[in-house]
């Protein structure tokens, strides 16, 4: 039975998942790719941004695309860095939470098993991009895996409430954290195009790679919410925490 | 005998920390975040005392030098402070650091070049007067003189001489990329082959670090000089920054994928080999360099033997604890 003050929290994270929905456009399903954006059929019922410069570059002369500033660089660098300790630290609460879970209620390995490889995914696909645009990886690596086995764990041992509690927590803040990102880089693009450079595939997708895996995250959160994440007892305690050591974690990453 | 003549470490290590002090010290006055940020974030501890203690080797061996090119370089104050210099040397390395370890992107190139247009012109004819005239103010003269400015003009360069070294390491850094790419085969640059095993990985750094130093074949007579230079306290910041960005730069185009903490580790292994391996060379009379190349492939080797025992301790430990954990629940331990 949900408590009052729950409520209007359940009800926040709904709206985080339909203000995303909305004003971002991303189709749920998995099949985005920038050859989607391109399409000049398709972009303007989808994509709510200026349409791709090919159909511009009739109107105004093409510079050529922008060279980055250094504080776009250290943007995307600390972007990529903090991304990938979050899909770290979310593989390792899950490989945490899931034996003692699963050994008191086994109809619960599907769902880990979906959710731990959609976040195994995610992993895999940073490492790539922290690889490919030679960005220093978080210097804290061990220091964070260590901490998100001990969540994971603690939080499995607290009860199933908990463990989802833990996972609706972490996914809200991350949900958010991710909609920001790419709220910035939205504005970078449609600042070039405004100012009538072009922009390279990699950017665009770049988008919707952080769009798609920002989806993923968020129907975590929805599992984890459907599995009696808001019946975990000192719920506020718990979330408050989680919450708050994860805007932490983040913070100190995206620095160090 | 081929080694250099390592001396007794103690007093270059006591005359090293002693400097650096001072320069945290004098950096104290102007905005110190710039060069706390810069001494803290240098690749490690182990790579910075290391590389002090193998530059300081010649610094003990060419103090005179040193000593004669220190004060003569762009400091223009009246009152012969050193503030300006310390604070263009924290401009350059707020330049550094955008360079450092940012985004790389193939679509949008970065904006920032190392030097700017008058400087390069300046600075590239200068080079070519490296090998007789050295790392000198009279070698920018020289260059200044090519490119068709006055003799006065490398007074615009605040750091003098040391501004030659870095047009140097910034050059052969940046045509790293475009030599390598001739050495194995042209093959395109990024994740080219993603899937090149532990064994090749370090035959390319092999080969990748060997290129770069074999690019200092040309200058290599004044680089003792050089390395005097560098180890100055107002330059050392700067130089472990080079330093620093060379061995990523050479472990990117060896192909090394890695990005967990080993990320960290093996440049600060590298670090230290290049250095030493460079400060060997300054001191190599062997044809074509050989003894040198033979020092790196000793130094990279008994780095692959000390990090396989790590790695194998790690996982015996992991191993080891997740066997428990495992065996603890197989007899109902609720955990």
């Amino acid at each position: 039975m949900l408590r009052p003050a729950t409520r209007p929290a359940l009800a926040a994270t709904r709206q985080v998942r339909q203000c995303a929905a909305r004003f971002f456009s991303s189709p749920a399903s998995p099949d985005t790719s920038s050859s989607h954006v391109h399409s000049p059929s398709t972009t303007p019922e989808t994509n709510p941004a200026p349409p791709p410069p090919n159909s511009r570059s009739s109107t105004s002369s093409s510079k050529g695309k922008k060279p980055l500033t250094a504080e776009q660089r250290a943007f995307l660098s600390s972007a990529l860095r903090v991304n990938q300790a979050g899909e770290l630290a979310a593989t390792l609460i899950y490989t945490g939470q899931t034996p003692p879970l699963v050994t008191r209620d086994p109809s619960l390995r599907p769902l880990m098993k979906h959710m731990y490889d959609q976040e195994a995914a995610h992993l895999r696909t940073f490492n790539n991009l922290i690889y490919r645009h030679r960005v220093r990886p978080t210097a804290l690596y061990p220091l964070w895996s260590v901490m998100a086995t001990g969540l994971g764990w603690g939080t499995a041992m607290l009860g199933k409430e908990a463990a989802m509690a833990c996972t609706e927590a972490v996914e809200t803040e991350i949900g958010g954290h991710y909609n920001a990102q790419i709220r910035k880089l939205l504005e970078m693009v449609s600042e070039w195009e405004a100012e009538g450079y072009e922009v390279g595939a990699e950017f665009r997708h770049l988008i919707n790679t952080l769009r798609r895996i920002r989806d993923e995250e968020l129907e975590h959160l929805d599992h984890a919410v459907e599995h009696d994440a808001q019946k975990a007892e000192p719920h506020w305690l718990l979330t408050g925490v989680i919450r708050a050591g994860c805007r932490g974690a983040i913070w100190v990453s995206e620095r160090v | 005998m081929m080694r250099p003549s390592l001396i007794s470490l103690r007093r270059p290590a006591r005359q090293i920390l002693f400097s650096s002090v001072s320069t945290i010290r004098a950096a104290a006055p102007v905005p110190t975040v710039a060069t706390h940020r810069s001494l803290s974030t240098s690749t490690s501890t182990s790579t910075s005392t290391s590389t002090s203690t193998s530059t300081s080797t010649s610094t003990s061996t060419s103090t005179s030098t040193s000593t004669s090119t220190g004060p003569g370089s762009g400091c223009i104050c009246a009152n012969g402070s050193r503030r300006p210099q310390v604070q263009q040397t924290q401009k350059l390395q707020q330049q550094q650091r955008q360079h450092r370890n940012a985004y790389h992107s193939y679509d949008h190139p970065s904006s920032s070049a190392a030097f700017t247009p008058v400087e390069e012109s300046i600075l590239s004819a200068a080079y070519q007067h490296v090998p007789s005239h050295g790392f000198t103010p009279s070698a920018l003269a020289a260059g200044a003189r090519d490119a068709g400015y006055l003799d006065i003009s490398p007074t615009i360069l605040p750091e003098g001489a040391f501004a030659l070294i870095r047009y140097h390491l910034v050059k052969q850094r940046e045509e790293l990329a475009a030599r390598v790419s001739e050495l194995f085969g042209g093959e395109g640059h990024v994740g080219a082959r993603p899937g090149l095993s532990e064994w090749e990985i370090r035959g390319r750094v092999e080969a990748v670090t060997w290129e770069r130093l074999s690019a200092n074949a040309q200058v290599i007579g004044r680089w003792q000089e050089a390395l005097a230079i560098m180890a100055q306290p107002s330059y050392v910041p700067l130089s472990l920054k080079e330093l620093a960005l060379l061995s990523d730069e050479i472990l990117f185009l060896a192909g090394d994928s890695s990005v967990d903490p080993s990320w960290y580790t093996k440049r600060a292994s590298l670090s230290t080999i290049y250095a030493a391996a460079e400060l060997f060379m300054t001191n190599d009379h062997s044809p074509e360099f050989m003894d040198t190349r033979a020092f790196l492939n000793r130094r990279l080797r008994e780095v692959s033997e000390v990090g396989g025992v790590f790695r194998n301790l790690r996982e015996w430990v992991g191993f080891t604890a997740t066997a428990g954990v495992n065996v603890l629940r197989s007899k109902g331990v609720k955990i």
